[in-house]
């Protein structure tokens, strides 16, 4: 095989998760890295991962390269990182296959946008969300698009699909591979001889210190009993499991050595007597730690977890397990096993043997290489470029601006008085409203009319743009279904339709303005970007809305009301002077601030920042969701 | 140069019921942690097909076999839900005749809509040839489409639907709608259209026109191929021995 065929060959995986080396250890960790050094012959592996301490972007770890996108801390235990989503669709592109370290809703948020899905996606399946029950309901639909998407699911355990109702959903799919171990890392004589530990009473547990691993559960067990507890990891938890010992009293026996390397911890899990696996809660799914520990031929003490914790180190033959959170009879374990060497190196033996044979790291990387091989041969689930890409947004937009063109034409056509109807009825409009705000308010009413005309203008717009798209689809059913033309045409057609009506009634505050105001055109000028927000605005509301409108039937009369409700609760027809103090619901109302981005420039020639914020930050929310929009427009069809 | 690849293409179709349409049920169920999934019918069931330039494939089958579906797939307008479609070319999908057509518009405004609409810039020299095709009076070209028989409708849409030629061409039961006179100058131009055309793919009950026009017919029945017929023929115009029949 010559070598540019077998780098041919060669896969390009992904790993995407929310944190990795050096800014955390644990089990996850050295599960993935394992996994890179372990396909490392097959396979070039890339890891996309948040920092909270910025640093290099690029680093690389064990022959791995890493890319760290910053985060602004943890939220919920997600990190904060608001570009990670833009990377992971920008790195997407450059490698044959996703390997997706689950939980990890964030990517799950980018994968629900349908990006990647070119790509085949693997899930390694670590936990369960236990810790935010409130935000597991959020995430669960996500969660169950990104499986539902994926080739396979990688549990280390078949008991995990069994407990988890998620997975279950996905039988099929899932693929039990358990956790290998290095034993012959474990093999230093020189560490037997200190393994003979003359006071026999070290126990050893390791971890993040975060709630579900249970070390405060441990730390409470230290308490009248003479054994010595060393704790190795850091975690946020760090202060409070200090306080508890000092609170204790047990600081002579209880130590926390924080983080230690890994040859280090090697050396510490020989020496120590008794290896403890507190967890409490689900979240912990196999405690790749207590299998390390089992190589290393220590006996275990576990917990009774509905996940394969119990099962990798078994009661009475390999580990002692006691219920979760039961400070008593772990106790009692823990000093059964000190006060019985004899088990203890029984045990420890039954252990290693285990780890070795069960759980061998050849096995483990095999396993995940057929997998990784399958998914990457197997074809992606769907690929094609859309109608939309096909024919190009400039061809797309001439369609639409010839579709409303000849729409504005036929409103002529059986119209006696031609073009400028529509700028007569604006006129009567203006004219009635005019003459009823005049008796509000004691300034002059006619002073008043040209921002009144033109307010009225642009709320026509706006709502005949909206009220117009929730139709669109519908209406175009024969062009979209068998003209193939991308749906978005339609919804544009709304907006340049309405633009060119919105032209004609624009005659109407343009004449007032002539005529009844001393001209300022600096205002105007100044007012030009706040129009253009303004229109851009509309574009999103009629992309955004359309779509959901057509997709769900009732939206329509909900959207009706509430133009009428946004109407009557906006400065349009009134001005914020008019009534005495503004209130808050004008404050908080996106309208209002819209319509003054453009209003006050021409009134007085500058603007409040607040408005400029609110619209800027109206305009991002309706840029995401126009993406997702026109991204789901896709399956438009069906819903016709 | 044109082709067309799908690979196993699969087309679930989800079928919306009355309710499927509501947002607040959909909010209110995931809400009580019982959304049912949409029920979907599968469309099209892993098809294959090959098409390079000079294949022409007739669809059969019932209806509800799934032919028109197909033709839909290849235009683009439904997504697949697996498999893989690479399409090069251009794509004319004339799938329905009355698409895009405004009744109360007159016939000229009409064609040059649909021109547009084809991504064509319509000239009168164009709109002129199109309705010297049609062979109705001049004066008509002024009169909305309103106003015009079935049939006389038919020959404007036919004429501006087949202006042009295009790579890939998409037609879903096309002569049937004709009347006897203008019928066989039609399918002319229609052979004519099916000629310069690089691919075809013809959905049609009328066996005889698929045989007279396709180098290869497709069985299709409840989403699947049943068998793959091609027709063997010396001329690469099959469609031209015909003509020296008639």
């Amino acid at each position: 095989m010559t070598p540019a065929h077998y780098s041919a060959r060669r896969l390009s995986v992904l790993h995407i998760f929310k944190v990795y080396y050096p800014d955390l250890f644990g089990g996850t960790l050295s599960v993935i890295r394992d996994i890179c050094a372990g396909l490392k012959d097959i396979a070039s592996a890339g890891v996309l991962v948040c920092s909270r301490f910025g640093g290099q972007r690029q680093i690389v770890v064990d022959d791995v390269a890493v890319e760290r996108v910053r985060s602004f801390g943890d939220v919920l235990s997600l990190p904060a990182a608001p570009t990670y989503p833009w990377r992971l669709w920008r790195r997407i592109a450059e490698h044959d296959l996703l390997a997706l370290h689950a939980p990890f809703p964030l990517a799950d948020l980018v994968f629900a946008f349908g990006l990647g899905r070119n790509r085949p996606l693997v899930v390694h399946w670590h936990a369960d969300i236990v810790s935010h029950a409130a935000l597991r309901r959020f995430v669960e639909p996500l969660m169950r698009r990104t499986l539902r998407r994926a080739h396979a699911i990688i549990v280390s355990d078949a008991v995990l699909v069994e407990n988890t109702p998620l997975l279950r959903e996905f039988v099929d799919k899932c693929h039990a591979i358990p956790f290998g171990v290095d034993v012959s890392k474990y093999n230093q004589p020189a560490l037997r001889l200190d393994r003979v530990n003359a006071r026999g009473r070290l126990v050893l547990a390791c971890g993040r210190l975060v709630p579900y691993k249970g070390f405060d559960v441990l730390v409470r067990t230290a308490v009248g009993r003479n054994f010595e507890v060393w704790i190795v990891g850091e975690g946020r938890e760090h202060e409070r499991l200090e306080q508890l010992i000092k609170e204790l009293g047990v600081e002579d026996r209880v130590r926390l050595l924080g983080s230690v390397p890994d040859s280090e911890r090697v050396k510490l899990m020989c020496i120590a007597d008794v290896f403890v696996m507190p967890s409490v809660t689900n979240a912990e799914t196999f405690g790749l730690v207590q299998l390390e520990a089992m190589a290393a031929g220590c006996p275990i003490v576990n917990t009774s977890l509905d996940t394969s914790v119990p099962r990798v180190a078994r009661h009475g033959m390999e580990a002692i397990t006691v219920p979760p959170g039961d400070c008593e009879q772990l106790g009692e374990a823990i000093n059964s096993l000190i006060a019985d060497p004899e088990r203890r190196r029984h045990m420890g033996e039954a252990a290693r043997h285990r780890a070795m044979t069960k759980y061998s790291t050849t096995a483990f990387s095999k396993g995940i290489e057929i997998i990784y091989r399958e998914a990457a041969a197997a074809p992606a689930p769907t690929v094609r470029v859309s109608r939309a890409a096909a024919i190009g947004w400039l061809p797309a937009i001439q369609i639409a601006a010839a579709l409303a063109w000849s729409d504005m034409r036929h409103r002529y056509v059986r119209s006696l008085l031609g073009p400028f109807w529509m700028s007569i009825q604006m006129a009567i409009m203006v004219a009635v409203l005019g003459s009823v705000i005049g008796h509000f308010s004691n300034a002059g009413a006619v002073a008043r009319l040209p921002m009144l005309a033109l307010s009225l203008t642009a709320w026509t717009f706006l709502n005949s743009v909206v009220l117009d798209a929730t139709t669109a689809l519908q209406n175009s059913a024969n062009l979209i279904k068998d003209r193939a033309l991308p749906p978005v045409i339609f919804l544009l057609q709304c907006v340049f339709r309405q633009a060119l009506f919105a032209l004609h009634n624009a005659c109407v505050p343009l004449i007032l303005w002539l005529f009844l105001v001393p001209k300022d055109f600096g205002g105007a000028v100044a007012a030009l970007p706040g129009l253009a927000a303004f229109i851009v605005c509309t574009l999103g509301l009629s992309l955004v809305l359309g779509a959901m409108a057509t997709r769900f039937r009732d939206l329509k009369p909900i959207i009706e009301s509430s133009l009428t409700l946004a109407f009557l609760s906006s400065p349009i027809i009134w001005s914020p002077e008019m009534i005495n103090q503004a209130s808050s619901v004008m404050r908080l109302n996106p309208l209002t601030h819209l319509f003054a981005v453009w209003r006050e420039p021409l009134a007085t020639g500058h603007v409040a920042m607040t408005s400029v914020a609110y619209v800027l930050a109206g305009l991002s929310v309706l840029a995401v969701a126009s993406v997702v929009t026109i991204a789901r427009l896709r399956k438009a069809a069906f819903w016709i | 140069m044109a082709c067309i690849s799908l690979r196993d293409v699969c087309l679930d179709y989800p079928l919306y019921g009355a309710y499927d349409f509501s947002l607040k049920r959909r909010l209110l169920g995931r809400l009580a942690g019982a959304s049912a999934p949409t029920q979907t019918i599968r469309a099209i069931d892993n098809i294959s097909i090959e098409a390079s330039a000079g294949t022409r494939i007739g669809l059969a089958g019932p209806n509800g076999s799934g032919k028109s579906t197909l033709l839909r797939l290849i235009a683009g307008v439904y997504p697949a839900t697996s498999g893989r479609i690479g399409i090069t070319g251009n794509v004319m999908p004339l799938l329905g005749l009355n698409a895009g057509v405004n009744m109360d518009f007159v016939a000229a405004d009409n064609i040059s809509l649909l021109l547009r609409i084809s991504g064509r810039k319509p000239t009168q020299a164009i709109i002129d040839e199109i309705w010297a095709f049609t062979e109705l009076e001049e004066r008509m070209q002024h009169l909305p489409l309103r106003m015009f028989s079935s049939g006389m409708l038919m020959r404007v849409l036919f004429a501006t639907a087949t202006a042009f030629p295009a790579d890939i061409l998409l037609l879903d039961e096309w002569l049937s709608v004709v009347d006897e006179n203008f019928s066989a100058k039609a399918e002319q131009r229609l052979l004519k259209l099916v000629a310069q055309a690089a691919i075809v793919i013809i959905a049609s009950h009328d066996q005889e026109l698929l045989r007279r026009t396709c180098t290869s017919i497709v069985n299709l029945d409840r989403g699947r191929v049943v068998n793959t017929v091609s027709l063997e023929s010396d001329s690469p115009y099959p469609f031209e021995l015909r003509e020296k029949r008639a």
